[in-house]
Parts: structure tokens; C-alpha cells; sequence
């Protein structure tokens, strides 16, 4: 069962699942970074035999999602694949085109190095510059960003953000996690084949980690 | 031995030994005489006795026996002698050593060399003609055995000695060792098989195939004395089908072991590893003694160790130096070699220096800290005093007092020589996926022919069939995927021979054998130019710019990181921080576990009585008053169990003495049990003498329930369910896929793309146990947590140990000290039975405190 909550920011209405998404409803826009589409087989491809299984689920995780949100549009923070190109990806374009009236927007991360021949094929509109909608942007990776004061909203992801809980008795546990600061937010990495970085949050940010099924405000 | 005294071959090498004044040992002669029956063995004696010279002078006697008129001229007569050994450093004293008797006997044998530090000519060369006597790593084993038609190189082959073997056994080298074994017979005879066929005319080779009895290659392994020689030997011989002969030499070493005990025990501390206060009492020892080694257990420790010796008594400077594993090669080869002339008055060394080549000047050795072993210890002890009649002198330093019993323990161990086995491994499939995937860069394989060959050996004896099929086609088809959307490529089948033929892969394999060391290493480097050493990644990754470390005993500061170097330039910063190396941390062995456990009874029975004891535990009184006064001081046949609250929760220490590791495992048996009796969550501290279970809540073991918490019942269901075998499972897993080809660890110059390629240890983890649970190398990380992690026997014996003795709780007011030491430790595990969301909630209302 997936968990939500919801988030608003600007008085715009976000939807935080624990499936990794982000739902933001008057766009009816679902946002993800961080795919990685491939990866397993670029492994598999030069005999690391990592599970494709996974794979599988992230496409179907996917999937799940746009149908339980009814989403029209699709935005990915970047890193839709993760290298060159595979039989991986023909499968995601197969995938893709079951769903044709879907708008997918993708902001360019530093794993995206397919051919421009390629977006065009699958229909995925490709952002080199931050894509801006109303006062919201998207960006693979926050450093790269121009924040200015009153500027928009930013979304982003690259970092693949975990946090770290202690308690007592020196306890610690590790998730992944949405990371929100006043001006902008990293979302965690959408595959479940990818590692994450440690953030430290900072007084004032808000932290949603993502543990098993369930989402903990922080 | 009348019939070897006969020989040409025997008078010619006792003339030899006779031009020196020497004569053989017996166990040199018995070697020799059982070399020329055609036997296979084991050769037991300690180090700096001649053990080389028995195989080796084995090996001439029968070549010129069987040469007798032109064993001086006959050139280029192929590989005679593959001599296997654990050490790089080894080979060059071992090769000049033999190439040295084959100049004053005047012969043609060629001496060659070959692992990692071979020159790429020198290899080209060995390919054309095989020197008759190659010493070798085992990881260049296996290289040799990726090497197109390598059955030809070992076709002339008569002896494989295996050096050292004590220490390759019992590890994933040592299985290396094995199978490298296992090919080697099977392909000679497959030769063999094929010549007979030959000769006698008939079409089908199958018909004539030889068995492992008419092998005329003889294994010899050459081992100090560990507990299980006879298994030890055992595991060499299974290829060849043969019982063999063990002989021993009976030489036998004096030792002398003084403690070096603190001038007020009450001020001594009761925790710590470092020892450093007695850094004083060091001085002297080093300066009455021609040559002294400083054995310290930790890299980290022993850089410390360096730099306090040298504030101390700064005359020191120029003749002491440092050798770890992480210190540069070249730096460590000039230290070895100037240990040998004598140039140096002492070297603060690690486990680095435990094997390797003899050095004469060494008269004394210091132990700082537990050597973990009684094994370990006699081996340092050992590199001292070395000429055979000479008195090892070894000093052993307390790093807290409580230590000072270990060395009554372990005088007492000596005195009534209990050595600890080396329990060989089994069922490795990682080091299984390795080598048959080098066979597939080479030959190629057929599982029928490997898998017979496989069965023969110790490590894969109990191999079943579904086992070989599942492993076969992991390595073919890479497990669980999407069919048409596949790419997996690494070994093809083709006309039932299992091939990798892609180059690239091939290459890549070529640079992974031998990566069986795991944790990711980074250079260190000057920014001006210079290589330093080693140290590991995660250490790096935690410094600023600008911060203070030491190693190779320099103060150092950090600059960057640029392509996997760091760089740094010299300080002269005061302070600085000291590496922890990971690893390396050794536990208790059973045996002193079990010494020490008499050695505390002893005392404690003494003190009833007025007694003397040994001078170690007679300093110990205050202490072991205190603890008797705030606790008890358990007896052999007790477990103490303390209790106590301090402000940091509940804690509950057990002692059973038994190491670390088998401490960890029963931490999380019984924090699992316990919190079937009511949800709780512990973190938990061990080191060799007990553990310690803390939890924020008050823990709930009486006298109704301890013998059941310590029941050997369930055992295995309670490992498994104890969520720490995941965590343990976790970090075993980085060994066994990096051995497995999992973990890609790049090569120069595919820098950009290898990145693509890069995934930690911990997240293939994940991986695998939510896509792909049974996959086979996971499995073997579950399996290595309970044999070694956990040692489940040890383990086991320890629980039936425990129902049959007397267990006492205590409930001391303050911590005692026999607590102190582990709640210092800072290492620290946790095992929840809450639910997960509880427990984070629980966890977050303390944040927000």
C-alpha cells in the first residue's frame, strides 16, 4: 500500500508518496528524478550479473503510480538512463509508448547521454536549461542552480538523499528521503538499484524519509 | 634410509652442506628419502630450521638421481618444482637462497619468480620456457591457469611445494591453493592419458585415461605446527587421492616471556588498546638488545607507537623505522633489508612482519597488546633469536591491566603447548566463480571434467549437483532476467566447453584474480610527487582539507582527491589525527579464551588460600579485590553476569572469555531471545572477554530465566532471526562479490565508463536479497556469518559450557573492572524486535528532547 501526504508549497498542493514520487495536483504532474533506466543491463552487459528483477519494478512501480495518481504529465529531475544505450531502454520506450498521451518532460542529468534521436523517438521532451512552470523549476542538480531571492521553487535530485536517524544507546537507522529547504527540494533517487548520499539537514529544513512502506516526517 | 644414502644425488648434496660444515637435520633426510619414494606430505618445523632446504635439496636429489651423469649440463628440462608461497616479499630471499646452491653445484636450473611484480618480458620468457623452478604467489597460480594451453607448462612437473602453509589454510588463498592443486594432477594425467593413447595405438583416449593413483607429482606442504596437521595436510593431499607422511622436525625452540608490568597498578588503566603509557619501559629493553621488533596490533596503534618512541628518546632517530601493509612496498623492502644487515635498533611493526624471511639481527621481540592467539604469540616469539640453539626472548605489554592475566594465561598455554587449529574452508562458490571463470579465459572447461575434479578436493567435497548446476548457471546466464530484453554476457557454452571469449571481459577477469583483499584502498601521494602508502577510502572521505593525519609515521596534511590519490602535502602541525585501519581485529583464540578463564579460577582460588601466583597476576590484586568487592571474580566453571544502571540506560555485561566474534553473535542471540520475553532494543559493545547488552529500558534476566536465554536449543532458528545476521551477512558480502566478479573495481585507462559500472557492496546487497534471495554467493555471505562470523561450533560449545556451569548475576553499584573495557569499546551494534515505525517514532520523540 503506498502512504501519502501532502505538502504545499507556494499554496501549491503537492502529494508525497512513499513510492518516491511527488504528485503535484492542479499540474496533475508526477515528479521523479533519478531513474536510472538501464542500469542493471549496462551491468549484466559486461558480466555482472546484477537481478534484472529490479528493473521490472521500478518500470512497474512506475506504472502504478501514474495510474493511481491519473497523472498526465510526467517530470523527471534528470537521470532518466543511466548510460549508454541498451536493450533496456528499448523496453522503456515500449513502455512509454502504452502510454501516449502522457507529456513526459525531462530536466537533463549528467547520466543522460543518449542521442537527441533518441528523446525524440520516445517522445520525451528534453530540458538542457531548467524547466520552468509557473513558479516552479526543475533541475538535475540543485549546485548547478542560480538561486536568487524570490526566484522559483526548484526541484532537483542527483544526490540520491538518505538520512540518518540516531536515538538512544547509539541506535541508527538509514533511509532514503525528500529533502526540503525554504527554496528548494531533492527528491530521493525513484530506482531502487542506486546508493545514497548522507544529508545533513540543516535548522528549519524538512526531511521525509522513507521507511519500508511508510513515510516519517522529520 | 640406506637406499637414498646410495644415491648420486644424496652425496652430492651432503658434499655440499659438507663444504659449509653443515649436515643435514633428520627431518631433512626423512623428507628427501620420501621425495625419492614418490611420497607426498606434510613438513612441520618451525621457521629458520631448514624447512626450505628439505623440499627444495628433496627436489635436486631426485632430478640428479635421475640425471646422474649430466645433471650439470642438462639445460631447459621444463618446470621441475612449483614452489608456492603466501608472501610476495618471501620469494625474492627464497629465489636467491636456491639459486644459490644451484651455482655452487654448478647445475642449470633456472630459478624463476612470478606474481604481481613480474615484468611483463620476464613473463613473456617464462611462457617460452619455463624455468625449472617457478615460485609463486597463489593468485598467479590461477593466472597461470587463465593462460591459453597451461596444461603444457606443468606437463614436466614433479613436485608442488606449498610454503607456509599454516597460514594460506584456513583462507579463500588458501583454496586458491586447492584447486590450482586439483588442475594441475588432473591435467597432467589427462597428458599423460593422451600420450598412452599414443603409444599404444588406440583410437579412443577415454579407454586408457589414467586415475589419480599412477600421478607421479608429489604435494609437499611445508606448515609450522598448528592443532590439526594431520588435516592440514589432508586438505593438500584429497587431489592425489593419498594418505601421505607428516614429518616433523624435532627441533625445539626455548622461549623466555617476562611481563613488563606498569610501576602502579592503580593508576594503569582499566580500558584502552594503545598501551602507550609504558612507553618508557620500552627504551631500555631496545637499547640492551642488538635488534627488537615492536609488534603492535593495528596499523593505526603502531603509528602512534612510532612517534611516541621517538619523542620520547629522540636519539632513536634514524635507526628505529615503521612497516605495516599500508606503508609504501618500497619503503617496507628498505626497512626488511636494513633489519637484515643490522642497520636498525628496533621497527614497530604489525602483523606485516609475522611472516617473511629470517632476520639475524633480531634478539628481541615486544609484544604490545593480546596477540588473540597462543599460535600468533610463539610465531612473534619466534622471530627472535634466531640461530637454532638461540633463546627467543619475547616481552609482552599490557594496554590495560586487566591484560596482564592473558599473559599469565598464555605462559601457562605454552608450558602445556596448546596450539590452535586452522580450520580449512569449505563450499567457497565465490572463489569456485572465480576460478572456473578463469579456466573459461583460457581453455575453456567441461563442467563434467571440473566437476569430478572439484569433488576430489577438501574445500568442494560435499559439492552437489544442483549446487554445480546453479553455479554454472549463474556464471552463464547471470541468474534471474527478462529475456529478450537480456544482454548478460560473460562465460558461452559452446559444444559443451565454457568459454569467455569476449576480450575485453577476458582482460577485465585477468585484472580481478587476486583481488581478494576487499576493502577499496586509496594512494597517498605528496603533491610535489611521491608515493606514501595506502590507506582506506572511508577514512579519506571523512577529511577536510586542510586536516593533520600521520602515516608511514609523517604528519601529513590533506589537500585532495583527484582520481582515487589523495594528496597531501608535509605539516609540521602538532596535532594530528591517526587512521583507523579497518580489520585486522583478531579474536580471543578458544584456547587462550579457555587458559584465561583457569587463570582467573587460579587466582582467585590463590588469593582464598594466601598463595603466590605468577608475578602478572599477583600486581592484579587491587583489581581483582575491587571486582570482587563490587562484583565477583568468576571461576572456571561460572558465568558471571552483571547488571548495573548508569545514566546511559540498562546494562547487562556477560563474560564467557570466549572473543570477540562468538561475543557478538551471542550479543544479538540473546538481545533476540530477550526480547521475545518483551519488546526492547539494545546497542550493544563486546570485546574478547564479554559483551554488553544496553537498552534504554530495564532488561528482563533473572535467575527464572538465564538458563533458558542461554540454551544451545533453537540455536540455528534464533541465529537466523536475529536481525544482526543481515547486518553481519552485509558486510561479508563485500568480500564475497568482489571475489565473485560482482563489484567492478576498474582498470587504467577505462576511467569514464567505469564509473557507470560502480555499485557499493551494501546496495547489491539490498539487490539481491529483495530480487534474487537465492542467489548463491548471498547464500555463502550467510554462511560465512555462522562459520566464521559467529563460529557457530565455538559458539555452540560455549552455550552446552554455560548449561553446564554455575551462572552468577550481580548487580554491582558502579561498573566494575571487568565491565570498564567494553563500555569503552566504541563498536557497537543494535537489534530491535519493535516495529520498525515504533522504533523510529520512539527514536524521534528523543531527537526532539
Amino acid at each position: 500500500m503506498t502512504r501519502l501526504l501532502s505538502h504545499i508549497i507556494h499554496d501549491e498542493h503537492f502529494v508525497i508518496s512513499s513510492e518516491r514520487t511527488l504528485f503535484w495536483e492542479n499540474q496533475r504532474a508526477l515528479i521523479v528524478a533519478d531513474l536510472h533506466v538501464g542500469k542493471t543491463g549496462h551491468f549484466r552487459k559486461s558480466g555482472i550479473s546484477v537481478p534484472q528483477s529490479v528493473y521490472k519494478d521500478d518500470l512497474h512501480r512506475l506504472l502504478s503510480q501514474i495510474l493511481f495518481f491519473k497523472a498526465e504529465k510526467l517530470i523527471i529531475a534528470g537521470d532518466l538512463t543511466h548510460s549508454v544505450a541498451n536493450l533496456e531502454m528499448d523496453l522503456f520506450r515500449k513502455w512509454r509508448n502504452d502510454f501516449p498521451m502522457l507529456d513526459v518532460h525531462l530536466a537533463k542529468g549528467n547520466h543522460d547521454i543518449l542521442d537527441n534521436k533518441w528523446y525524440a523517438e520516445a517522445n520525451i521532451q528534453v530540458h538542457n536549461d531548467p524547466l520552468e512552470i509557473g513558479r516552479f523549476s526543475f533541475i538535475h542538480d540543485i549546485s548547478d542552480a542560480d538561486e536568487t531571492p524570490n526566484g522559483p521553487f526548484i526541484f532537483s535530485g542527483h544526490v540520491h538523499p538518505t538520512i540518518v536517524l540516531r536515538g538512544k544507546a547509539k541506535q541508527t537507522l538509514c533511509f532514503p528521503c525528500f529533502y526540503f529547504t525554504n527554496t528548494f527540494c531533492i527528491l530521493p533517487a525513484f530506482s531502487r538499484f542506486t546508493g545514497g548520499y548522507r544529508i545533513e539537514p540543516q535548522r528549519g529544513d524538512k526531511v521525509f524519509a522513507i521507511a519500508e512502506k511508510e513515510i516519517l516526517a522529520l | 634410509m640406506k637406499k637414498l644414502e646410495a644415491t648420486t644425488g644424496y652425496k652430492v648434496i651432503t658434499d655440499w652442506l659438507a663444504i659449509g660444515d653443515r649436515k643435514p637435520f633428520t627431518f631433512q633426510k626423512e623428507t628427501w628419502q620420501h621425495i625419492a619414494d614418490g611420497e607426498s606430505g606434510l613438513v612441520n618445523a618451525p621457521t629458520g630450521c631448514g624447512k626450505t632446504f628439505s623440499v627444495f635439496l628433496g627436489s635436486l636429489i631426485q632430478f640428479i638421481n635421475q640425471h646422474p651423469n649430466d645433471y650439470k649440463t642438462k639445460k631447459k628440462s621444463g618446470l621441475q618444482l612449483l614452489w608456492i608461497t603466501p608472501l610476495r616479499a618471501l620469494a625474492k630471499d627464497i629465489g636467491r637462497a636456491m639459486e644459490q646452491v644451484i651455482g655452487d653445484l654448478d647445475m642449470q636450473w633456472r630459478i624463476g619468480i612470478r606474481n604481481g611484480d613480474t615484468a611483463l618480458a620476464e613473463r613473456t620468457r617464462q611462457k617460452k620456457q619455463m624455468p625449472e623452478v617457478l615460485i609463486i604467489t597463489p593468485e598467479s597460480l590461477h593466472l597461470l591457469l587463465g593462460q591459453k594451453e597451461y596444461a603444457q607448462t606443468f606437463q614436466t612437473l614433479k613436485i608442488i611445494a606449498i610454503d607456509e602453509w599454516h597460514e594460506l589454510l584456513g583462507s579463500k588463498r588458501g583454496v586458491q591453493v586447492e584447486l590450482g592443486i586439483s588442475r594441475i594432477v588432473s591435467s597432467q594425467l589427462a597428458v599423460g592419458s593422451w600420450q598412452l593413447a599414443v603409444v599404444s595405438q588406440q583410437s579412443a583416449p577415454d579407454d586408457c585415461r589414467l586415475t589419480t593413483a599412477d600421478c607421479s607429482l608429489s604435494i609437499w606442504g611445508i606448515s609450522a605446527t598448528v592443532g590439526n596437521l594431520e588435516e592440514a595436510k589432508e586438505v593438500l593431499l584429497c587431489p592425489l587421492q593419498k594418505e601421505g607422511v607428516i614429518v616433523k622436525s624435532n627441533m625445539e625452540k626455548a622461549i623466555e616471556i617476562e611481563s613488563i608490568i606498569p610501576d602502579e597498578i592503580e593508576k594503569y588503566p582499566w580500558a584502552g588498546h594503545l598501551g602507550i603509557k609504558l612507553a618508557e619501559k620500552v627504551i631500555p629493553i631496545i637499547q640492551q638488545s642488538r635488534t627488537t621488533l615492536i609488534f603492535i596490533n593495528t596499523r593505526g596503534m603502531s603509528e602512534t607507537w612510532y612517534q611516541k618512541l621517538l619523542d620520547i628518546c629522540p636519539d632513536l632517530a634514524g635507526s628505529i623505522a615503521l612497516h605495516h601493509g599500508s606503508i609504501d612496498m618500497e619503503l617496507r623492502t628498505w626497512v626488511e633489508e636494513n633489519l637484515h644487515s643490522g642497520n636498525l635498533k628496533a621497527v614497530v611493526c604489525t602483523a606485516s612482519l609475522d611472516l617473511g624471511v629470517d632476520f639475524r639481527p633480531v634478539e628481541t621481540v615486544i609484544q604490545v597488546g593480546s596477540p588473540k592467539g597462543v599460535a600468533r604469540f610463539l610465531q612473534r616469539a619466534g622471530r627472535s633469536g634466531h640461530s637454532p640453539d638461540a633463546v627467543s626472548k619475547i616481552f609482552f605489554l599490557p594496554t590495560h591491566s586487566l591484560e596482564l592475566a592473558e599473559a599469565a594465561a598464555l605462559k601457562q598455554a605454552i608450558k602445556e603447548k596448546i596450539i590452535e587449529s586452522r580450520p580449512p574452508m569449505i563450499l567457497c562458490y565465490d572463489v569456485l566463480i572465480q576460478y572456473l571463470n578463469t579456466l573459461a579465459i583460457s581453455d575453456g572447461f567441461r563442467p563434467e571434467e571440473i566437476y569430478k575434479e572439484l569433488i576430489n578436493t577438501y574445500c568442494y567435497k560435499d559439492l552437489t549437483q544442483k549446487e554445480w548446476e546453479q553455479i554454472l548457471y549463474f556464471i552463464s546466464s547471470g541468474g534471474n532476467a527478462l529475456q529478450q530484453y537480456d544482454e548478460y554476457k560473460k562465460t558461452e557454452i559452446e559444444d559443451g566447453v565454457y568459454k569467455i571469449k569476449s576480450r575485453k571481459l577476458a582482460m577485465r577477469h585477468r585484472l580481478h584474480i587476486g583481488t581478494i583483499v576487499s576493502e577499496s584502498m586509496m594512494k597517498v601521494k605528496f603533491i610535489s610527487g611521491g608515493y606514501i602508502g595506502v590507506i582506506e577510502e572511508w577514512f579519506i572521505s571523512r577529511l577536510q582539507p586542510g586536516d593533520v593525519f600521520t602515516l608511514a609515521g609523517r604528519n601529513l596534511e590533506f589537500v585532495m582527491i583527484k582520481e582515487m590519490t589523495a594528496f597531501v602535502r608535509k605539516s609540521n602541525s602538532k596535532k594530528s589525527i591517526v587512521p583507523s585501519w579497518q580489520g585486522g581485529r583478531m579474536p580471543l583464540s578458544a584456547n587462550l579464551g579457555r587458559k584465561l578463564r583457569e587463570t582467573f579460577d587460579r587466582k582467585s582460588s590463590s588469593r582464598k588460600q594466601n598463595q603466590e601466583t605468577e608475578i602478572e597476576l599477583e600486581v592484579l590484586e587491587p583489581l581483582f579485590a575491587l571486582q570482587e568487592k563490587l562484583s565477583q571474580v568468576p571461576k572456571q566453571n561460572e558465568l558471571l553476569i552483571e547488571q548495573i544502571e548508569t545514566k546511559d540506560g540498562f546494562h547487562l555485561f556477560v563474560y564467557p572469555f570466549e572473543g570477540r566474534l562468538v561475543h557478538e553473535a551471542m550479543a544479538a542471540i540473546l538481545a533476540y531471545r530477550i526480547s521475545k520475553i518483551t519488546p526492547i532494543t539494545f546497542s550493544f559493545a563486546m570485546n574478547d572477554y564479554g559483551f554488553e547488552l544496553l537498552s534504554d529500558q530495564p532488561i528482563p534476566v533473572d535467575d527464572t530465566n538465564v538458563y533458558e536465554l542461554f540454551s544451545p536449543d533453537n540455536l540455528l532458528i534464533d541465529i537466523q532471526r536475529s536481525v544482526n545476521s543481515t547486518e553481519m551477512a552485509r558486510r561479508k558480502f563485500r568480500d564475497v562479490a568482489v571475489i565473485g566478479g560482482l563489484i567492478f573495481q576498474g582498470y587504467p585507462g577505462e576511467k569514464k565508463k567505469a564509473r557507470h559500472l560502480q555499485s557499493s557492496a551494501s546496495l547489491l546487497f539490498n539487490v539481491f536479497s529483495e530480487y534474487e534471495p537465492d542467489n548463491v554467493l548471498l547464500r555463502q555471505a550467510y554462511q560465512e556469518v555462522l562459520d566464521q562470523q559467529m563460529e557457530e561450533v565455538r559458539l555452540r560449545d560455549m552455550l552446552h559450557r554455560i548449561q553446564a556451569s554455575n551462572i552468577i548475576l550481580t548487580f554491582p553499584e558502579r561498573l566494575t573492572p571487568f565491565c570498564f573495557p567494553i563500555k569503552v569499546d566504541s563498536m557497537r551494534e543494535d537489534l530491535s524486535s519493535e516495529k520498525l515505525e515504533d522504533r523510529v517514532r520512539r527514536m524521534q520523540l528523543q531527537l526532539e528532547k
